[in-house]
């Protein structure tokens, strides 16, 4: 170690309390700033993953909406996805339809149900059980149970098992108290569902058999289908939606940057006040580090005059008292680090109670080349703060200082 | 694709599926008023008037009287209806942040335009003071099948939750921040106390008691954290102006984002004498247990 750092070292420990208190003051700030910018850019990549699980980069929902943003369907479902599928840009296409399902004498009355094609779904991985079986071996027979796949929350509030059958009806006449039509299902397999909320019931069934539960109306309807486009670049993805928007009037075709920009805009309050926290904590470690080395610079500007006396060169005073600004900035960043990424977790854990969010997002991401980013920002900007305490400290009057000192 | 974006929609509104495109107004045909209509008794107008909302006013260049096409199925031209009205929408933050135009029509007319029959989503009931409103819903959910009764005030804990939410993270910010502002000002205040401690030393030396000099020091913390509390709700209050005219016109809502109330002042005041007290009086107390001719140097 060199004799400044050996100097500023000893400075620093020379005052134990105040330095411990400096560094705590600092790694919060650190702390802050690293939150935010883990929630500034968390929420994008969350997001972004979250939509690219399975591949596909476009959605196809009613036109003028997100998809599932309204109860809006699709009519004509089949010859969309026809088309779709008949174009050889697209490699694959998954439709899907929402709906609730009336759950007669059980605990909780409906349940949010998915009519999907097993084959191509992209909305559940298979946790447990046997998945819906493709179009091709499902029987056919109107008695013959209709395998499911649901997720935990279900089980939980249903108090089912895999195995178990219940029926679900559609129809609800309220006057004569009856459902129009009714199908016994069995639970057939446990899915995590990647886009619903962790603690609603879901249930997936195969989706003709859904539009033939839900009646005549829904016989061709689907409320969204994924693409996946065969080259998976974004100028890919892009004319192949802008071709979706030209032959499909009825539908909008939402391409994963689109959604992401969306969704930010919705959550862009959250980015907003990140950026204005994040710029807040690093004022208050550039206040901090440069208050503190101010304060110490004027305690100790007998020694520094002696120093100055003794020969020592102005760019060395300087060295020295910028070095204790870097290594307050230094260790206080470390332990910044540390405490950021615990109360990330624990900033994350409130805002993942947010009502209808997908169980596979997060607020907070950690990102290493934003976060370092960022704590060397911080670290420049608190290093920086001891620079005009240390041009003050090597510009001390030498005689005058030292008079001052021996008289008090 | 969130399911959350499934949000449940009022009978009376109808998103986004206005074919906007201001028509040559054709008659629409007399509308059916049969016995077993929900209208019965109550012709319709031949021409329908829906209510618009200011944004999408603005956006379309709509006034009340324009006649516009309204579908519910995209691609199919729909009713001619007039422009009967312009509403403001409420300040509603569970709406802020979506984007969607809205409009209002009769019921009827939704129905009608869905192809929903005699359908609704929700209909809202008013008890008499006299009859207890769980009661009341307890026997609706007796009799009910295929709909469930809900307390207004369940309804608005559970559409509330979003804010409780995000009321808890802001605390938490809330909380990192003073913990920041006490290392802050502890630190400062030491630092401040250790500065001056060739004065306290000539007090002590004068004769001046520990309890007093700690007591002037924690006054003079304690002068100190007021004045910056009142600093900080001035920067607070411009702030919130700035905080408040952004995202009024980012969202074109009249909510307001920021709001600096007599409590909010009041807490922030408190937190801040606390802390500048018990700051001032741990740097105070520091110094005073030093002798004297040890602060002096000698």
């Amino acid at each position: 170690m060199s004799m400044r750092a050996t100097l500023a070292l000893a400075t620093l420990r020379r005052h134990p309390s105040r330095t411990a208190l400096a560094v705590m003051g600092i790694a919060v700030a650190a702390a802050l700033l690293l939150d935010m910018v883990m929630l500034a850019t968390g929420m994008r990549e969350s997001f972004r993953s979250l939509l690219l699980t399975r591949g596909y980069q476009l959605r196809v929902s009613p036109k003028g909406t997100l998809p599932f943003d309204s109860e809006a369907t699709i009519d004509g479902a089949t010859a969309i996805v026809s088309a779709l599928r008949a174009n050889p840009d697209i490699r694959a296409v998954s439709p899907g339809l929402g709906a609730t399902l009336a759950l007669p004498g059980h605990r909780f009355p409906s349940v949010f149900s998915l009519g999907l094609e097993s084959d191509v779904q992209g909305d559940y991985v298979l946790d447990g059980g046997r998945d819906l079986p493709p179009p091709s071996d499902r029987t056919t027979g109107a008695a013959a149970p209709l395998p499911a796949v649901v997720n935990r929350a279900f089980l939980l509030r249903s108090g089912k098992q895999l195995g178990d059958t219940l029926t679900v009806a559609s129809g609800i006449d309220a006057q004569l108290r009856t459902t129009a039509r009714a199908r016994v299902v069995v639970l057939a397999g446990e899915g995590r569902f990647f886009y619903v909320p962790a603690e609603t019931p879901v249930m997936a069934l195969p989706l003709r058999e859904l539009r033939t539960l839900l009646g005549s109306a829904y016989r061709d309807r689907m409320s969204v289908a994924m693409a996946e486009s065969r080259r998976g670049d974004s100028a890919s993805v892009e004319a192949v939606r802008t071709w979706i928007a030209q032959t499909q009037p009825r539908v909008t075709a939402i391409s994963t940057e689109t959604a992401i920009r969306q969704v930010e805009e919705r959550l862009s309050y959250f980015r907003q006040l990140a950026f204005v926290l994040g710029a807040i904590s690093l004022g208050i470690g550039f206040l901090l580090v440069a208050t503190l080395v101010t304060l110490s610079v004027n305690e100790r500007r007998g020694e520094i005059a002696v120093l100055r006396a003794i020969g020592t060169q102005k760019g060395g005073v300087l060295r020295q008292v910028f070095l204790e600004g870097f290594m307050l900035s230094a260790t206080g960043i470390a332990g910044g680090l540390l405490l950021g990424l615990v109360t990330a977790r624990w900033l994350n854990g409130i805002l993942r109670d947010f009502p209808g969010l997908p169980a596979a997002f997060d607020f907070f991401r950690w990102s290493p080349e934003a976060a370092w980013k960022s704590l060397a920002l911080l670290l420049v900007s608190g290093t920086l703060a001891g620079l005009l305490p240390a041009w003050r400290a090597a510009s001390i009057p030498i005689v005058r200082s030292l008079r001052e000192d021996a008289v008090g | 694709m969130c399911y959350r974006w499934r949000a449940v929609s009022a009978a009376l509104v109808l998103f986004a599926a206005l074919a906007a495109c201001p028509a040559l107004a054709p008659t629409a045909g007399a509308q059916g008023d049969t016995i077993l209509s929900p209208t019965y008794g109550r012709r319709a107008p031949t021409v329908r008037g829906i209510a618009v909302d200011a944004r999408m006013a603005e956006d379309f260049g709509l006034r009340p009287g324009a006649v516009v096409r309204l579908s519910g199925t995209p691609g199919v031209p729909g009713d001619s209806v007039t422009v009967a009205a312009v509403f403001e929408r409420r300040a509603d933050p569970a709406e802020v942040a979506r984007r969607e135009y809205r409009i209002r029509t009769h019921v009827d007319h939704l129905q009608q335009l869905l192809a929903l029959d005699d359908r609704v989503d929700r209909f809202a009931v008013g008890v008499p003071d006299s009859v207890p409103i769980d009661s009341a819903v307890a026997r609706i959910n007796h009799v009910a099948f295929g709909f469930r009764a809900h307390k207004s005030a369940d309804v608005a804990v559970q559409s509330s939750r979003t804010f409780r939410v995000v009321e808890r993270f802001h605390r938490a910010i809330g909380l990192i921040t003073v913990v920041a502002s006490a290392v802050f000002l502890l630190c400062l205040l030491l630092l401040s106390v250790e500065e001056r401690r060739r004065d306290i030393a000539a007090l002590r030396l004068m004769g001046i008691s520990q309890a007093t000099v700690v007591r002037a020091i924690v006054i003079e913390a304690a002068l100190v954290s007021v004045i910056g509390s009142v600093i900080g709700a001035g920067i607070g209050w411009v702030a919130s102006l700035i905080v408040n005219a952004h995202f009024q016109q980012v969202y074109r809502t009249p909510l307001l984002f920021a709001l600096l109330t007599p409590e909010i002042f009041a807490f922030a005041t408190l937190t801040s004498l606390v802390l500048g007290i018990a700051a001032g009086a741990v740097a105070a107390w520091r110094l005073v247990r030093t002798p004297p001719l040890t602060l002096l140097g000698r």
